[in-house]
């Protein structure tokens, strides 16, 4: 586009002063991604980029540092969160702009976006002092119960459930996420034009079949979007996971084991780090974060776009 | 009034509220099978209301109450126990706007017989492909059926619409201003295609275009703030008119 010229001298100010605004988005950016290089430059040397990757041993005595757990616990309990987050969000999305009668309409909207307005260490607090404690009592030993015989998924139900391991973290995660989801994907279902749904009734269809079949698909870009900024919240989140994932460097083979997420291990080590070659492994880990977060973030972002184009016009 | 014609469909005193705010008023028609009813009347007297009681669209919104009656195949259409999505499947409605289903272009189609339980591939396939040749649309989109439907042109869309519509094989179809955001080469195939259709249903169709009206329907129905005011073959509306209101409509005089 071209910029139009003008002479007149507020313009020029008020152009000039968004203008220094936006940059301060760019700068900052390259600033902390360069001084994340620098900080853990020394770790970086030490171990090479793709050893600390696949390294799983985090051991401070011997100076031994890499990535694998962290990495593993983060990706699961992302995973985790948004298979349990997508469906709730997209259940309580429909029914706020589809079934409830429309008194319950607004308050239904505000509480969801309350939740999304609790600071995350509520979260990790709830989670740690009134979660877990029903998750190791009732919870968990129910679905070791029923499904810790059953051949092939049983033994990711083994295991002692003591209510601070990977499912329960992933639960409390799954909670923070569902606002984001839920409330993107109702705005975005209001979003389906009436005449839409209108003409798929025409047809002879059921309110469901016109949810599942044009409504859904209708605001699915929309829908994606929301589960991309969950995405983001979820892979960065620290204290709400930090209280109930246990940080143990080790890998799950169950729902209730206890692991390390990155950020798990960031909050609870940065304090700890006694050693320039430990505060660098940790400085790499938060570039490894950094890296993940926005190679997965434009990705998701590029399929979104690159799809609503297509389909919606 | 229309003779010893077969009557597809009539409503006996229909009125129409939303809310507490009357739309209709006491409106009673009757529709000869195989024939095209224009309905015409300046906006806002009530003719998208009436077409919409037809397939019971404003049952989907709260506080909209209906009086009187409408027979279609001499069944109460109004009546509580009636199967509201087996009657719109049998009384198709196409509105102003196109509205292609954020799917390709044959699953638009293939969607409304699926729905109906069709799952034969090849029969699908066939129903299709008639589907989009009785709505003349065939030609131009049989090389690209898997493409998104939103690709098509506005008049391309509007008889993927109709093509949609008259896949699942319905008996009167309803009309909502269909070619007023469309042009007029658009426009017109569309009137050629409502003629080809009254061989197979019967036709309201709602048109603020009286040339429209005059060309292709057999029938035509003046209303006036929510009332019919007359109702006539189509010859006789336009050439000689009974009441004075729809001589001025006619003519131009208001509207
Ligand atoms: N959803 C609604 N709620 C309340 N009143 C409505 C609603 N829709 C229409 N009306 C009113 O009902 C009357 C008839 O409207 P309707 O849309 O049927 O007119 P129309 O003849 O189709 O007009 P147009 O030619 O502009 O489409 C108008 O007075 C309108 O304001
Ligand atoms: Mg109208």
């Amino acid at each position: 586009m071209k910029q139009v010229k003008t002479t007149n001298f507020g313009d020029r100010f008020f152009s000039f002063f968004t203008f220094c605004a936006a940059m301060v988005v760019l700068v900052s950016l390259a600033g902390i991604f360069i001084s994340l290089i620098f900080e853990s430059w020394e770790s970086l040397s030490r171990f090479g980029f793709f050893n600390f990757i696949f390294t799983d041993d985090w051991n401070p005595v011997k100076e031994v540092f890499g990535a694998a757990i962290p990495l593993v616990g983060t990706f699961i309990t992302t995973i985790l969160a948004l298979l349990i987050a997508i469906p709730i969000s997209l259940g309580i999305a429909v029914f706020i702009t589809e079934i409830c009668p429309s008194k319950l309409k607004a308050p239904l909207s505000i509480a969801i976006e309350l939740l999304a307005a609790i600071p995350s260490i509520i979260y990790g607090m709830w989670g740690l002092f009134t979660f877990a404690p029903i998750m190791s009592e009732y919870i968990e030993p129910g679905l070791q119960f029923v499904f810790g015989d059953i051949p092939f998924i049983g033994p990711i139900f083994q295991g002692t459930p003591l209510g601070i391991d990977v499912l329960t973290a992933s639960i409390v995660l799954s909670i923070m996420i569902i606002p984001f989801i839920s409330s993107i994907a109702r705005d975005t279902i209001l979003l389906t034009p009436q005449v839409l749904k209108e003409s798929a009734y025409s047809i002879g269809t059921t309110e469901w079949e016109v949810i599942k079949d044009v409504i859904l698909p209708y605001s699915k870009f929309g829908i994606y979007g929301g589960i991309i900024i969950a995405l983001g919240r979820a892979l960065g989140e620290t204290m709400a996971v930090a209280f109930v994932l246990g940080n143990r460097h080790a890998f799950p083979t169950s729902f209730f084991d206890a692991t390390s997420t990155i950020t798990v291990t960031l909050a609870n080590e940065f304090t700890e780090a006694d050693s320039n070659l430990y505060m660098s492994s940790l400085y790499l880990l938060s570039l490894l974060l950094f890296v993940i977060s926005f190679i997965v973030l434009s990705f998701a972002k590029f399929i979104v776009h690159k799809g609503s184009k297509k389909w919606n016009g | 009034m229309p003779g010893n014609k077969n009557i597809k469909l009539y409503s006996k005193n229909l009125s129409f509220f939303y809310g507490n705010n009357q739309a209709v008023f006491d409106v009673s028609i009757e529709i000869p099978q195989h024939s095209i009813v224009a309905m015409i009347g300046p906006s806002g007297c009530g003719k998208t209301t009436f077409l919409r009681c037809f397939n019971r669209m404003h049952d989907l919104y709260p506080g909209n109450r209906y009086q009187g009656e409408i027979f279609f195949d001499n069944q109460n259409i109004l009546s509580k126990n009636i199967d509201v999505t087996l009657l719109r499947s049998k009384i198709g409605m196409v509105f102003q706007k196109p509205t292609p289903f954020p799917m390709s272009i044959s699953d638009n189609i293939s969607y409304g017989l699926k729905l109906n339980g069709i799952k034969n591939k090849t029969e699908i396939k066939d129903r299709v492909e008639s589907a989009l040749r009785s709505s003349a649309l065939w030609k131009e989109v049989k090389d690209r059926l898997k493409l998104p439907a939103t690709g098509l042109s506005g008049g391309q869309q509007q008889r993927l619409v109709i093509a949609r519509a008259l896949a699942v094989e319905p008996q009167v179809m309803l009309f909502d201003e269909p070619t007023s955001a469309l042009d007029p080469i658009s426009t017109s195939k569309i009137e050629e295609l409502a003629a080809e259709l009254k061989k197979k249903v019967t036709i309201i169709i709602v048109t603020h275009n009286m040339q429209q009206a005059a060309r292709i329907s057999d029938y035509t129905a003046f209303m006036y703030m929510g009332k019919l005011i007359e109702y006539d073959e189509t010859n006789v509306m336009f050439t000689n008119p009974q009441e004075k209101l729809s001589e001025d409509y006619i003519t131009g005089r208001f509207g």
